[in-house]
Parts: structure tokens; C-alpha cells; sequence
């Protein structure tokens, strides 16, 4: 065990991957080079080589299309879009082709699609976004969003073993805010929730960035008993493990930092109206961001991004009801 | 109602496990049915809710018949039929404890969460008498748990009183046993499966010319055998008999009216007892080419399978020759029917050690302890003689008395 940021773990999953399997290759901008953006492939095409650290045009599209047709032919990219806002170039490459390939033409595309998501830093509104939920529609894709660097390491090397499309959201706020224990050597994490902390009173469910929101929120809320859920994947999502927290604990706060109309934590709402109503002691309550773009103004960002104080009080408001 | 067979045209109900309203998974035993040859669980095809029953218990039906609905859409923790129309259950008021003053409360106070209610109901609460600390005094699940716990759990659901065991001389109200009008027990007509023994029984009595012959024989040497294998007896002498068999093939055959058909192959049915309900005589086919343990593995499989009420049709078809062995409980001695259309079964008696005359190398007599075993042959005069039934258990006796692993 050693300890890293969320970032080195993610390099340390990539590069303990593309060591033991020379048919994984990465593609992204920058990501050569410069060794990456946010200087997660650092080192990278000095060990590997660039033909198998692919600096690209500026063109999502082709680097998706490109990875989908690596795949085909039996490699596995994992490919980078710079920031997870640009995605939506390519999105045609990932939901109608990628996404529907094996359904068409029975062949299964093996790409991981790293999305580097999240606000809170002044990146605005085109550096900030969490585009999840817009995957999490699509069918053929499957969604996973590590929250801690022993999971981002592990989810990483699972995505990249899944033969399924698999879009990795890591979160930009956590890149060095988040450390942790990371196991040597390779390995992989389920795509399956996690209980972040136990508690019988109240659930907040949350992936990603919020799921340290949350643990803030409720470490000493009233001497409320509070458990913490981390879905991890999206696509698939836990279901059993969401159900039975509910019914363990009957109160739900469900927090999302993405945009709250149709957001990931939508679907978990309505899963738990429709297979726990029968556990539920109050409603389902959701904390998510307003239905704006995400601002670049400190104060007004703040006040957009669901923060400590805000889950705390949803908590406060649902264990009084 | 299911083929269970490949002959088999219709089947009767004999219970049904689930019944109106209640949650089925796929694969769960449904109900179980009885063919002509067998007894047998049906699993359901489908998961869902069973939401209506057409064919009750006794009832026969030709295969193909709609037994019963399955609500597929159905979710397993939805309330079905018999849910609805419950009340909410009503409580039995602590004695012992002060009652609690109800807190003046809003409107918001009298709905009840679906969680709440449940754990009232499974506890017997009144909700009136559980005070709220939620919103507006609204009672919470942790209150309703408070509740439980406070009053003590012993008062959920009491089971009813035990009745009173009837045998006892101390019934209440009851003078002696003489006195008072004897009442005859009440008949009830045989089940299903006795009915069908019984059939096939009297049908082979009415049908063979049935004799049986006996003779005793030294299993010592089988003894030891089967201690050294960790088998019991049945497959040893069940091996030797198919030597026999294959050596007088003539009593591995049929008789069907006129036609008498001498078999090659060896499909011995081995009596299974299945208790009180009856028995059941699975087949293992092919027996001539199983030695020994491969004898004892299938007569093993056959019969947990048979006690399971496992067993397929084709399980218990086809046999040309049959042993039963009731000898467990210490019988010496017996008069097997013959299994139609079969013209002979062997039965094996109880193992008993008894003194016998043995002659040695020279001639001498001796008395020594033997386990000795009365091995029982019911043939059918339609299909062979007595002399033939006789050196064909002069060679079962052989075979067994020389057995060598």
C-alpha cells in the first residue's frame, strides 16, 4: 500500500494496465508530450512510446471514432477528452456508434472514455460540468465515477477490462485534494456502491466529489447516525445496495452536483419510489445544482455547487420530519 | 398439466403449494401432480402472482389443461388480494404501563409513513397511542420502534394457546373412557398413490400364475466384501443376480398376453419404500455392464431421488427384472407380487446370524455361525417352471456364496 493523490492513482492504474496489456493505448490532446493537462500521463510516452501515447487533433469525434475503430480491430484505447464539457463532439461517436455497435453488428467495443468532470474551482462553464446523466441514458454505455484514489485506481483498470464502452468520470476537485491507500500492483473495483460510512438514522447517497461533501455534512450532525453511500458506478447502478440502505435507514438525501433536472440522482429517486416506498419514513429529498451553468464567480460558483452547509441543513430539515 | 412423459395423457392435482394471491418464482413447485406412474412436483414457468386457480385438488385433466394464472407483471412486494382487504391490525393495550398522553398534534401528525405503518402492523401497535416527535408531532419510525421496545416484545402476536393434548386423562369435563357412546372413526378413501399400488397388485395377482420359492444362503463372504467397499449387501447380491439373469435369461422377460419377450439387457427395478405414502420401484438400466459400487452409486441416486419425489416417468419404466429388499427390520421370509409384465422378483430378506452345519475338506461336520439370508423368488407359472426357478436360485446361491471382489 502506498499512499496517492487521486490523480497518481490514475496513472498508477493506467500505466500498471498498459504495462501488463500491450493492447492497451491511450489517446487524448496533450496527453503525449505534455503528459497530459492536468498531468495525469506524465512519463508516459517515455516509457511506452508514442505509439502507444497518441497526442491527437484537437477533435473529439476522431479520437472516439478513431479509439472505436482500435477496438474493433481488437486493441483497447482508453481515450481522454481534455475536459469531460468537450464530450458533446463526440458525442455521436460515443452513444450511436460506440454505444450501439455490439447491438448492430455484434461487434463489442472496448474503449474507456476518461472525462475529467466537476467544478469548483473557477473553471466556469465550459470546464466544469458533470455530463453523466447524459450517458447514463444512452444505452450500450456503462457509467462509473470513482470518489476515492484506492477506487480511482481500481475502476480504472476495471473500465479498461470491461469490453463494454465504459465512460470514466474523474473528477477534477479530487485530482490532489483526495489522498489515500492505494494496493500495488493491479487490481479492480466492482462496479458497485460502496458504504463510505455505516448509519441507521438517514442515507445520503452521492458519487464523485460529493460523496466527501456528504461525509462533511453529516460526521456530527445532532448525533444523528448517518450513513454515507458511494455508488461508484452509475451504469450499472447498485440497486440492491441503494435499497437496502433505504431500508436500514428510511430517510433519503440524495445529492448530485450535476445539474438537477434528470441527473443521476433522478434515477435513483424514482428507483426508491417505486421499490421502497414501503421503507420510506419521509420524502426523498435531493440536493443537486440549479438548472444554470455552472458560474465562473467565486461566490456565485459557491452558490451553485451543493455545499456542506447545504446537505447539512437537508439532513437537519428530513431527520426532524 | 404437464407431459411428464412421453405416453402419458392427463394428471390429477393432489396439492396445491401456492395458492390465490400469493408471490411465485420461476422454477418454485407450484403444485404437484399425479400420472399413471408417478407422483411429481411441477415448477412454474413464470414469476409472478398466482391469481387464479382452475383446477382443484382430485381433479384429472388432460395434458395441456390450464391449471392456474400467473400475473407476470405482478411485483413480489406489492399487496395482493388477501392484503387489501385487511384492516389495520388492532392492538392489546399495555395494562401494566401508564398510557402516555397523546401530544396535541396537526393534521400533518395523522399520516403515517408507509415504513411505520408496517412496523405497527407487524407489531400490533395502535398508532393513536405512540407519541410523535417528528414535524407537527408527527410519529416517526424511530418513535414506533421506541414504542415496541418499551412496551416489551413479548406481546407481538402471541401465539394461540397450545390445545390441550388430547390424549391425556386429564381432559377437562371428561369422564372415563368408558363412558359415554363409541363413535366408529370416520373413513377416507386411500391416496392416490395407495390406490395405484394397490391396482397394479391385485392386476398382477389376477393376471400371473405367481409361485414362490425359497432358498437360504451363506452371505459371509458378501459380508466381507461389502465392509471392505463401504457398501451395504442389496448391490452384491443385486450383481450375482444379474449373472444369474444373464446365465437364465429367461427370467428377464416379459409376458404380455401372448407375447413373451426374453431380454438381453438388464433393467433391474429396485424397490424403494417411500414410508407410509407407499413405494416406487426406479429402474437402472443397463445394470449388466455396473459392477458392484457402480450398482450401489445408481441404486443410491435412484432412491434419495425417489424419497424427493425427483424421479421422471422414464425413471420408472422398462424394468425386465426386480428386487426388493424390506430386510432392515428383521423379516425373514416373504411373498413378493410380480411387477407386470415382468415373470419374476427376487426378494432379500433380513440378514440373520444363525447356526449352520458346515462340511469340511474331510468330510467332518461342524456347527458354525453364519449370517444367513432367505432369498425369495416370485416367478409366473404362465412363463416358466418350478425347476427352472429353482437352478436359477442355485446359481443366485453360488454366485453369492463364492463371491470374490
Amino acid at each position: 500500500m502506498t499512499e496517492l493523490t487521486y490523480l497518481r492513482a490514475i496513472s498508477d492504474g493506467l500505466r500498471t494496465e498498459m504495462r501488463d496489456d500491450e493492447r492497451v493505448l491511450l489517446m487524448g490532446e496533450d496527453i503525449g508530450v505534455y503528459g497530459g493537462a492536468f498531468k495525469v500521463t506524465d512519463g508516459f510516452i517515455e516509457e511506452f512510446g508514442a505509439d502507444r501515447v497518441m497526442d491527437t487533433p484537437l477533435a473529439e469525434s476522431g479520437i472516439v471514432g478513431t479509439a472505436v475503430g482500435a477496438a474493433v480491430v481488437g486493441l483497447r484505447p482508453v481515450c481522454e477528452m481534455q475536459f469531460a464539457d468537450f464530450v458533446s463532439c463526440g458525442f455521436d461517436q460515443i452513444v450511436n456508434v460506440a454505444g450501439k455497435m455490439l447491438y448492430r453488428q455484434g461487434l463489442p467495443v472496448n474503449v474507456t472514455i476518461r472525462l475529467p468532470s466537476g467544478g469548483g474551482f473557477s473553471g466556469g462553464p465550459f470546464h466544469s460540468q458533470n455530463p453523466e446523466a447524459w450517458f447514463m441514458h444512452a444505452p450500450g454505455l456503462k457509467v462509473v465515477a470513482p470518489s476515492t484514489a484506492e477506487d480511482a485506481k481500481g475502476l480504472i483498470i476495471a473500465s479498461i477490462r470491461d469490453p463494454n464502452p465504459v465512460i470514466y468520470m474523474e473528477h477534477k476537485n479530487l485530482y490532489r485534494r483526495v489522498k489515500g491507500e492505494v494496493p500495488e500492483g493491479s487490481y479492480e473495483t466492482p462496479f458497485k456502491a460502496r458504504v463510505a460510512r455505516e448509519g441507521t438514522d438517514l442515507v445520503v447517497i452521492a458519487y464523485g466529489a460529493m460523496v466527501h461533501t456528504a461525509l462533511d455534512a453529516t460526521a456530527d450532525l445532532d448525533g444523528a447516525s448517518i450513513m454515507v453511500l458511494d455508488l461508484r458506478s452509475l451504469v450499472p447502478l447498485d440497486e440492491d445496495a441503494i435499497l437496502r440502505a433505504v431500508h436500514q435507514c428510511s430517510k433519503v438525501v440524495v445529492v448530485d452536483e450535476a445539474n438537477q433536472t434528470c441527473a443521476a440522482g433522478a434515477q435513483v429517486s424514482a428507483l426508491i419510489a417505486e421499490r421502497g416506498f414501503e421503507d420510506l419514513d419521509g420524502p426523498i429529498v435531493r440536493v443537486a445544482s440549479p438548472d444554470v451553468p455552472i458560474p465562473f464567480s467565486p461566490p456565485l460558483e459557491a452558490a451553485v455547487l451543493p455545499s456542506v452547509e447545504r446537505v447539512r441543513e437537508a439532513c437537519r430539515q428530513l431527520l426532524e420530519y | 398439466m404437464p407431459q411428464m412423459g412421453v405416453s402419458v395423457a392427463e394428471g390429477t392435482i393432489i396439492e396445491w403449494r401456492k395458492q390465490r394471491g400469493d408471490w411465485v418464482q420461476a422454477d418454485e413447485t407450484i403444485c404437484e401432480i399425479s400420472t399413471d406412474k408417478i407422483d411429481t412436483e411441477v415448477p412454474s414457468p413464470a414469476s409472478g402472482r398466482l391469481v387464479e386457480v382452475l383446477v382443484q385438488v382430485g381433479v384429472t385433466v388432460d395434458v395441456g389443461t390450464t391449471l392456474a394464472r400467473i400475473a407476470t407483471d405482478a411485483r413480489p412486494g406489492e399487496p395482493h388480494s388477501a392484503e387489501d382487504e385487511r384492516a389495520p391490525a388492532p392492538a392489546e393495550p399495555p395494562q401494566p404501563q401508564p398510557q402516555p398522553q397523546a401530544p396535541a398534534r396537526g393534521p400533518a401528525a395523522r399520516r403515517y409513513s408507509p415504513v411505520v405503518q408496517r412496523i405497527a402492523d407487524e407489531h400490533g401497535v395502535d398508532l393513536a397511542e405512540v407519541e410523535g416527535t417528528g414535524r407537527d408531532g408527527r410519529v416517526q419510525k424511530k418513535d414506533v420502534l421506541a414504542y415496541v421496545q418499551a412496551r416489551g416484545g413479548g406481546q407481538a402476536r402471541e401465539p394461540d394457546e397450545p390445545a390441550i393434548h388430547i390424549e391425556s386423562p386429564y381432559r377437562p369435563g371428561a369422564g372415563t373412557s368408558l363412558s359415554g357412546p363409541y363413535l366408529p372413526p370416520e373413513g377416507r378413501p386411500l391416496s392416490r398413490m395407495r390406490q395405484m399400488i394397490g391396482e397394479h397388485m391385485k392386476r398382477s395377482q389376477e393376471t400371473a400364475a405367481t409361485c414362490t420359492t425359497w432358498i437360504e444362503v451363506d452371505v459371509s463372504r458378501v459380508e466381507l466384501a461389502r465392509k471392505q467397499l463401504g457398501i451395504t449387501a442389496l448391490p452384491l447380491i443385486a450383481r450375482c443376480t444379474i449373472g444369474a439373469l444373464v446365465e437364465f435369461p429367461l427370467l428377464n422377460a416379459w409376458l404380455e398376453d401372448e407375447t413373451h419377450t426374453v431380454h438381453e439387457q438388464v433393467n433391474l427395478g429396485i424397490a424403494v419404500s417411500l414410508g407410509e405414502d407407499g413405494l416406487i420401484v426406479p429402474v437402472v438400466r443397463g445394470a449388466q455392464d455396473l459392477s458392484p459400487e457402480g450398482l450401489s452409486r445408481r441404486i443410491r441416486d435412484l432412491a434419495r431421488r425417489a424419497r424427493a419425489r425427483q424421479l421422471s416417468p422414464d425413471d420408472v419404466r422398462g424394468a425386465t427384472f426386480t428386487i426388493t429388499n424390506p430386510g432392515q427390520f428383521g423379516s425373514m421370509m416373504a411373498t413378493p407380487v410380480i411387477a407386470q409384465p415382468q415373470v419374476a422378483i427376487l426378494d432379500v430378506e433380513a440378514i440373520i446370524k444363525r447356526p449352520v452345519v458346515v462340511t469340511d475338506q474331510f468330510g467332518e461336520d461342524a456347527i458354525a455361525i453364519r449370517p444367513m439370508v432367505i432369498l425369495g423368488l416370485s416367478w409366473d407359472h404362465r412363463a416358466l417352471d418350478g425347476a427352472l426357478a429353482a437352478r436359477f436360485l442355485a446359481s443366485v446361491k453360488k454366485r453369492v456364496e463364492g463371491y470374490e471382489a
